[in-house]
């Protein structure tokens, strides 16, 4: 639509009849704060003073009617919608690169059931996750949703871009911990997923709309399992002399035990960022893990992860850093722990199955240090399957260039090269920090001819493009 | 914009720091982008890039109640509310406080009092103004929730104690520093308390309201203004009880207990009120967010110029107390009380602190 002369101003009041006209701005200081999410090249434009991207409407809705309402407003005049929770992704997944209304979802964050009988629990979509993971546990439970947004993603943003939590090796990703959902359509349409994901009703609604990253549909609700706190944790560090001993002792781990953590370090990452938070002095590669639930089941669950990390050359280091990392596991992501601004940075996390993960990791590894001087790349694995793992791969670069535009040059050479190296030998472009602004380019080279299937459900729900463009490379 | 350099600082680390905003009462209450730390941290950051600053981002910067849930949770030990009311003071010199907050300023500058109508309800009668101890009772106990007041005057009373209250109280400046920084107008409103509470003869001074007591702790020290010893209303009933010199009688209630925010993060006193709600056999149901982690109910100061917001932050804080068996919520702060009081949901009560053991006692 072209914004001209008062249009804005009619639409403005059509939003705040739904919404109420406390919840509808257009102020460019508050319209300002959606344009810097925890992407790289949006902190970057905001630090060198760059106006950051900005929606014209702020729209806060309360319920799911009102969400509807505002799709049906944005269709009609073909307006573009995106979707902010926390605003705490790391892909601009959520910045309004096209303008149009921001839809914040943070108004919606009530709690509407814990059902102990079944063991699940329900909330509105805009609630950080964190509040949620604390109502499970006023009741004894968790939903053993712990990723290092807990305290600033909410339950859209989770289930938007397939987020994962530390405990996720034991317990899933966001997407195996959802049982429902209730999503509006881009034409304002109400629908809800089946009551339980498991059953032979056809394919899986929920995860056509986890990971859609906003652009097939609003999340408004949704239900998720709770967990009983386990009686015992237990923890353990290992030092492997190379990459190669503990990725095999982590595949030997998986088909036996079900640690909670498992967390393994490439020898750059250990001897830096470990050493800085846990005081570790030592060369080699750092693994630590934790084991959880009944204490006699997990008596043996340690037994066996001493006997496979004997087998493959670990030395066992004892519980403390294992314990400390646990202590600090949120201290990583505060301001002067980690790599922030000026510092150019990425995380590349791919996933693979075990028989690529070694060689993707060379791969990436000479993909960036051999074509981009002053480039460090670190790695850890930190989320495992039974069949691989991912790698949590990340670039820094110290002494970015200092124009912007310069800057983001470099910044999407380094993650074409990175991600490219992945692809070319069994990586996925991302394991669980989604696609959003900065990977959308490279699905296509991701999926080949399937991307027409996420192309077809997009042009049949959402046929004026109006949902979250240029994200998802949809 | 002459941000200092501290603020400068706090503001650059926060603007792309995300992990406080679960505990900003003013943004669970709202639900708006801008009202996280984060976001305030960004728009400072952005003003010192060349934005320039206007009446709506001064707007945003007026909606914290500086409750000090996101610097509590700091792991680096920033401080959002360093820049906010910087920022504050930044509004007030260029001319941009949005009139709402004017009204309640022009009214502290010229009367001294946060509250329109600034006469004293507590009954001071027979209470000298001059002692070894005296009570600062606070504005929001002698002009909105005299009861508060009554019932410690009361107490106080049954316990024997010596005590002055001075019948013209001058504001400690608290208010004014939350709406325009600790800026030099303040400081003289500070110096002014402090004299009158020095011409007392007091050795020691009982603070009802900790928002008083917080500013007296801190900032007057900052300012090096010598005051005899602050102690909290609290920690001084608490120990009339455990001298003896106040017996209460068992009130056996299930309650749930606010822990102030002041009280709570800016003077680390949790213990007093619990111990005074054990003297008198009341089983507490703590809130899951509780003690140095409790939820901010809203405060005097913004109740005035957005009582709207306050009351959703209040009622934000009763959803908590509802979700713990007790239905009966209690706290020990004045502010506390004026926020709770008449936003309890049906089915619940607020009952003062003070109150309480005084009808107990």
């Amino acid at each position: 639509m072209e914004k001209k002369a008062f249009m804005c101003d009619m639409i403005r009041t059509e939003l705040e009849d739904v919404v109420g006209v406390e919840n509808v701005s257009t102020s460019q200081s508050e319209r300002m704060t959606y344009g810097v999410d925890y992407f790289w090249i949006g902190r970057m434009w905001a630090d060198r003073g760059q106006m950051p991207p900005m929606p014209d409407w702020i729209v806060r809705p309360g319920c799911t009617e009102e969400v509807s309402k505002i799709l049906k407003i944005a269709n009609y005049y073909k307006i573009p919608v995106n979707i902010w929770g926390g605003g705490s992704g790391s892909q601009g997944g959520a910045l309004p690169m096209a303008g149009g209304i921001m839809m914040d979802m943070k108004r919606m964050n009530k709690l509407i059931e814990i059902d102990e009988e079944s063991r699940t629990i329900t909330a509105e979509a805009g609630m950080i996750f964190q509040q949620l993971e604390w109502y499970a546990n006023e009741r004894g439970y968790s939903c053993q949703h712990i990723p290092s947004c807990l305290t600033c993603g909410t339950i859209g943003g989770a289930l938007g871009h397939r987020g994962i939590g530390i405990m996720s090796t034991k317990y899933g990703k966001i997407d195996d911990q959802c049982l429902s959902m209730e999503v509006v359509l881009p034409n304002g349409d109400v629908i809800n997923t089946l009551p339980v994901p498991k059953h032979a009703a056809g394919p899986d609604l929920n995860q056509i709309f986890i990971g859609s990253e906003g652009t097939l549909g609003v999340i408004t609700k949704a239900t998720f399992k709770l967990f009983e706190q386990p009686e015992n944790r237990q923890f353990r560090a290992f030092l492997f002399p190379d990459m190669h001993s503990g990725l095999m002792a982590g595949r030997d781990l998986m088909q036996k035990v079900k640690p909670s953590i498992l967390r393994f370090y490439d020898e750059t990452e250990t001897v830096s960022i470990i050493k800085k938070i846990l005081g570790f002095a030592k060369k080699g590669c750092l693994m630590n893990l934790a084991v959880e639930g009944i204490q006699r089941i997990v008596d043996i669950e340690m037994e066996i992860i001493l006997e496979i990390v004997k087998k493959w050359g670990g030395e066992d280091l004892g519980s403390e850093y294992g314990e400390k990392w646990y202590e600090n596991r949120i201290t990583f992501f505060y301001p002067g722990h980690i790599m922030d601004i000026p510092q150019m940075f990425g995380t590349m996390d791919t996933v693979a199955t075990f028989d690529n993960i070694e060689e993707i990791y060379w791969a990436m590894k000479h993909a960036i240090e051999d074509n981009f001087p002053g480039v460090r790349f670190i790695a850890h694995c930190s989320h495992w399957y039974e069949w691989g793992t991912m790698i949590y791969d990340r670039f820094i670069m110290d002494h970015p260039p200092e124009d912007p535009q310069e800057a983001i040059r470099l910044h999407n050479q380094i993650w074409n090269a990175g991600v490219r190296a992945a692809m070319a030998h069994g990586g996925v472009i991302n394991d669980h920090h989604g696609v959003g602004l900065k990977l959308s380019r490279l699905m296509k080279e991701q999926y080949g001819p399937a991307m027409q299937v996420f192309e077809g459900l997009k042009k049949s729900l959402d046929p004026n493009g109006i949902m979250n463009p240029y994200k998802l490379g949809l | 914009m002459m941000f200092s350099e501290k603020a400068k600082k706090h503001a650059d680390a926060c603007r792309f720091c995300w992990m406080c905003r679960h505990l900003c009462p003013v943004q669970l209450a709202t639900g708006k982008e801008s009202n996280t730390p984060r976001a305030k941290g960004l728009q400072v950051s952005m003003i010192e890039r060349g934005y320039a600053m206007d009446e709506n981002l001064c707007e945003n910067m007026y909606e914290c109640m500086l409750c000090g849930a996101c610097t509590n949770d700091c792991v680096t030990g920033f401080e959002p509310p360093i820049y906010i009311r910087e920022a504050r003071t930044q509004a007030v010199v260029n001319d941009l406080v949005p009139g709402h907050v004017q009204k309640v300023i022009d009214r502290i500058m010229d009367t001294g009092c946060l509250y329109a109508d600034a006469a004293c309800k507590v009954d001071l009668s027979g209470i000298p103004e001059t002692g070894d101890t005296l009570l600062w009772l606070g504005e929001t106990a002698r002009c909105a929730v005299p009861e508060t007041a009554n019932a410690l005057i009361s107490l106080l009373k049954k316990a024997n104690v010596s005590f002055a209250v001075l019948k013209n109280e001058p504001a400690s400046g608290c208010a004014l520093g939350d709406l325009m920084g600790y800026v030099e107008d303040v400081r003289q409103m500070a110096q002014q308390a402090a004299q009158a509470i020095l011409a007392s003869g007091a050795k020691q001074v009982i603070v009802l309201d900790s928002y008083d007591a917080a500013m007296m702790r801190h900032e007057y020290q900052d300012w090096g203004i010598e005051l005899p010893q602050i102690i909290t209303a609290t920690a001084f009933v608490s120990s009339l009880i455990e001298e003896k010199k106040l017996s209460p009688k068992s009130a056996a209630l299930t309650l749930s207990y606010h822990d102030g925010s002041r009280l709570a993060r800016d003077l680390d006193e949790h213990q007093p009120a619990r111990d005074i709600l054990a003297a008198m056999g009341c089983e507490i149901k703590e809130m899951f967010q509780h003690k140095r982690l409790a939820k901010c109910c809203g405060s005097a100061v913004a109740a005035q110029y957005m009582p709207q917001i306050a009351q959703k932050v209040a009622k934000g804080r009763w959803e908590d107390a509802a979700r713990t068996d007790a239905k009966i919520l209690t706290a020990a702060c004045p502010q506390s009380t004026l926020m709770l009081k008449d936003t309890a949901p049906q089915g619940y009560e607020y009952q003062d602190l003070f109150v309480l053991l005084n009808e107990h006692t």
